[in-house]
């Protein structure tokens, strides 16, 4: 049986390096350790003039990053990061679990990225290395794992360009809220009740004035 | 103010709140009244006559196969059959399946949407031209849970026109997006009910790696399947947490071991929790196919229904193999992990409040679809002189009675072992109890016993719940035996009855319309409850009136 296993681990990364010059889009790459798209390390946006900032974060993923955040069941290391306009960003990405886990960006212009997407996904025990170049507005980006249920738990956060355009919302430790009420003490349910009698009041008061007359 | 008045003011009211209450407020005995009385906005007569006209809400019957998945074609050195249905399984997947995830090109398994390593193929170890070591990869999905940011369900799958229950399925290890794209909330189509059937070769060299991705614990229990309780570096195999090993937690992978001895339909599932997770979509067929030479199975039947490469022993005996999972879904426990978002409150609605002695079941599916979804994907398509294979499992929690209009079916195996050949009967109704499975032998010849004739012959579960949804019909695992003559160029079925119009929309199975065909007897209920302007207005006339009735009290007590 191990002989098989290392057979097959062997089969499988000898498959990998193959693969790997095997682009089909430019920026993109893709073996068994995972893929990255959208790589993009010169092409500036149209409203750049010139590269202003360079900057290189370390994201790591996995779900012992949930536990500072209730009700998360995955994370990143950090949420949250803010870089200038038209600044280039390398992300190494990290991925502490034995499952895939992805960081995607979305957002950026579309005549430079595929569907306005940067797109890693790192292998369980895999990391992966892209940069990309943003461009010019205040605005703030999402960036979250797109497996079923992986942002909803958790893998969900922000890149502020700029001074950004506010916070997005249910990102852990900067704007999570993540049990959404419901039913009966909804907030929109306990605001509609409330005006309705409020309504109802006043309605019976002013019924009383006028048929009095 | 005389009293006239005052009671033309009354009146006023009263017809101001009567128009603002919404229809489904009144007495059905007042609606009945006023239908016949006024008649109903929505009342078509004889509907049935009438060609179905789409209207907004209706769905395509047949959505157009633009990506050209139907027709037979070879992908990777693999030829691959046409698919009849008119929602065809991705040839690409198919072919990546059949040849292994790691024999195939880079724009194979991009087209595939898999992982390098979902199966792996690797040495022929008895010689005979075909792989015999599997490793094959699966993780867990969530399809319709919750989200902290929408009121409706992420990562969708309807079993029916707007039904979206949640259920968790495994699926072989993809790659990228579980979203059809970005902008979408729809499952990519590689994620849906049931859990695929796996299938091996018998005497193959299996490894089963279970990656959890879902934010529960899950194992992988192979029911029927012949494999060791340990493993060889003494590790439990046999996915069950209370004798044999404890369940793969969130974020981890486990390896399952097996080289089965014999042949059949089996079956897989998590076992953790069985009386929820089973029954939230964690189930599957396992079929172990015969030794035969240059035997390269399609390791995944996504979706399960027709199986497009068959494996060298079934071709030899079948003209066509159809894969059938039947489930059944309790809507309440799928609802527990769309109410809430915080997994520690999931596991108490599941594993301490959830009573599966006092559930009741809505929805009862036939490979994950219920009708009329059943008759894009999962129609029996035949011809007259066949012979087809039939591989049944029951992955619900109550039996199903299975019905083939026209046709009488032999039973040719039970839980995967074949019956004497005189001992094997023919029925028109085959019993199968939960987690069970037949293979059945569908004859198409036309002697009056195996088969009346072509036609399109409907096949269902005769315990009648089992043709609803939610306890509307026709829904529920209904589907068809239809015979090529009677199937269009775009794979839906030629129907001779009632126009189909009605179940493809939403607004059907929400109890918008009754089942006749001839739609709305009733003044109609509307969608949703009325809206906050509504209400306010309605408090505003009941303050009105009551008002109205004091001032006229005071009055009263003022005058003795």
């Amino acid at each position: 049986m191990l002989l098989l296993l290392a057979s097959l681990i062997v089969g499988s990364s000898v498959y990998g390096a193959n693969e790997h010059h095997h682009h089909q889009m430019p920026g993109m790459s893709m073996d068994a350790t995972g893929m990255v798209m959208g790589n993009n390390k010169d092409k500036l946006p149209d409203d750049c003039k010139e590269i202003t900032g360079e900057y290189e974060i370390n994201v790591i993923a996995g779900t012992s990053f949930a536990e500072p955040y209730a009700s998360t069941m995955f994370g990143f290391n950090e949420h949250e990061w803010q870089v200038e306009p038209c600044s280039r960003i390398t992300v190494n990405f990290k991925n502490e679990d034995d499952v895939r886990h992805q960081w995607m960006l979305h957002g950026l212009p579309k005549y430079l990225y595929d569907r306005g997407m940067f797109h890693m996904e790192a292998a369980g025990g895999h990391s992966q290395t892209g940069v990309f170049i943003v461009p010019s507005d205040d605005k703030t980006y999402l960036v979250h794992c797109d497996i079923a249920q992986h942002m909803e738990k958790g893998m969900k956060a922000q890149l502020i360009v700029g001074r950004g355009a506010g916070d997005l919302w249910s990102i852990p430790g900067v704007s999570a809220d993540f049990e959404r009420p419901d039913g009966l003490f909804a907030k929109s349910a306990v605001f509609t009740v409330a005006i309705s009698i409020f309504v109802f009041i006043l309605a019976l008061v002013a019924g009383i004035k006028f048929f009095r007359l | 103010m005389s009293r006239l008045y005052r009671i033309l003011l009354l009146l006023i009211l009263a017809v101001a709140f009567a128009a603002l209450l919404p229809w489904q407020w009144y007495p059905r005995d007042w609606r009945v009244w006023y239908a016949d009385t006024f008649g109903a906005s929505g009342f078509q007569e004889q509907a049935a006559t009438i060609p179905a006209m789409p209207d907004d809400s209706s769905e395509e019957a047949c959505p157009p196969d633009i990506k050209g998945w139907r027709k037979s074609q070879t992908i990777a050195g693999v030829e691959l059959s046409a698919s009849p249905n008119c929602l065809a399984d991705n040839p690409h997947a198919v072919a990546a399946f059949v040849k292994g995830t790691n024999n195939v090109g880079h724009m194979t398994l991009m087209d595939a949407r898999l992982s390098p390593d979902a199966v792996v193929k690797g040495r022929d170890l008895d010689g005979d031209g075909d792989p015999d070591e599997i490793h094959i990869r699966l993780e867990v999905f969530e399809l319709n849970g919750g989200s902290p940011d929408l009121d409706v369900p992420v990562t969708q799958y309807s079993i029916a026109p707007g039904i979206t229950p949640g259920v968790w399925v495994f699926a072989p290890k993809s790659a990228g997006m579980s979203t059809e794209n970005f902008e979408s909330l729809l499952a990519q189509p590689g994620l849906r009910l049931p859990s695929p059937a796996i299938r091996v070769e018998q005497g193959d060299k299996v490894i089963v790696t279970l990656e959890n991705t879902h934010y529960m614990p899950h194992t992988i229990h192979f029911h029927g399947v012949d494999h060791p309780f340990l493993k060889e570096n003494g590790e439990g195999n046999d996915g069950v947490p209370v004798t044999s090993e404890k369940p793969v937690m969130p974020g981890k992978q486990r390896s399952y071991e097996m080289q089965p001895r014999q042949t059949g339909t089996m079956f897989y599932h998590c076992h953790v929790e069985v009386q929820a997770h089973i029954l939230m979509g964690l189930n599957g067929l396992f079929i172990i196919e015969e030794n035969k030479p240059n035997n390269w199975v399609q390791t995944f039947n996504i979706g399960d229904g027709f199986v497009r490469h068959s494996s060298v022993g079934v071709k030899e005996k079948y003209d066509r193999e159809y894969d059938l999972h039947y489930q059944d879904i309790d809507k309440e426990l799928g609802e527990t992990i769309q109410k809430t978002n915080d997994p520690r409150i999931v596991t108490q609605l599941i594993n301490r409040e959830y009573d599966i002695s006092q559930a009741d079941v809505e929805y009862y599916t036939l490979n994950g679809r219920s009708f009329p979804y059943t008759a894009r994907d999962s129609l029996i398509v035949t011809a007259p002189g066949e012979t087809v294979k039939l591989r049944v499992v029951n992955g619900g929690s109550e039996g199903v009675a299975i019905h083939t209009h026209g046709h009488k079916v032999t039973i040719t195996h039970y839980d995967g072992v074949e019956h004497p050949k005189p001992a094997q009967i023919i029925r028109d109704v085959v019993w199968i109890a939960s987690a069970q499975r037949v293979d059945l032998e569908l004859s198409t010849e036309d002697d009056g016993l195996h088969s009346y004739g072509e036609g399109v012959w409907l096949m269902h579960d005769h315990q009648e719940r089992g043709v609803t949804t939610n306890g509307f019909g026709p829904g529920g695992n209904v589907t068809a035996i239809v015979y090529e003559r009677y199937l269009q160029d775009d794979g839906w079925p030629m129907t001779f009855g009632m126009g189909w119009k009605n179940f493809l929309t939403p607004g059907f199975y929400q109890r918008q319309e009754d089942g006749s065909g001839a739609t709305t007897l009733l003044p109609g209920v509307e969608e949703s409850g009325p809206s906050i302007l509504r209400l306010l207005m309605l408090a505003a006339l009941a303050g009105l009136f009551a008002g109205l009735l004091a001032s006229w009290v005071m009055k009263g007590r003022s005058r003795d």
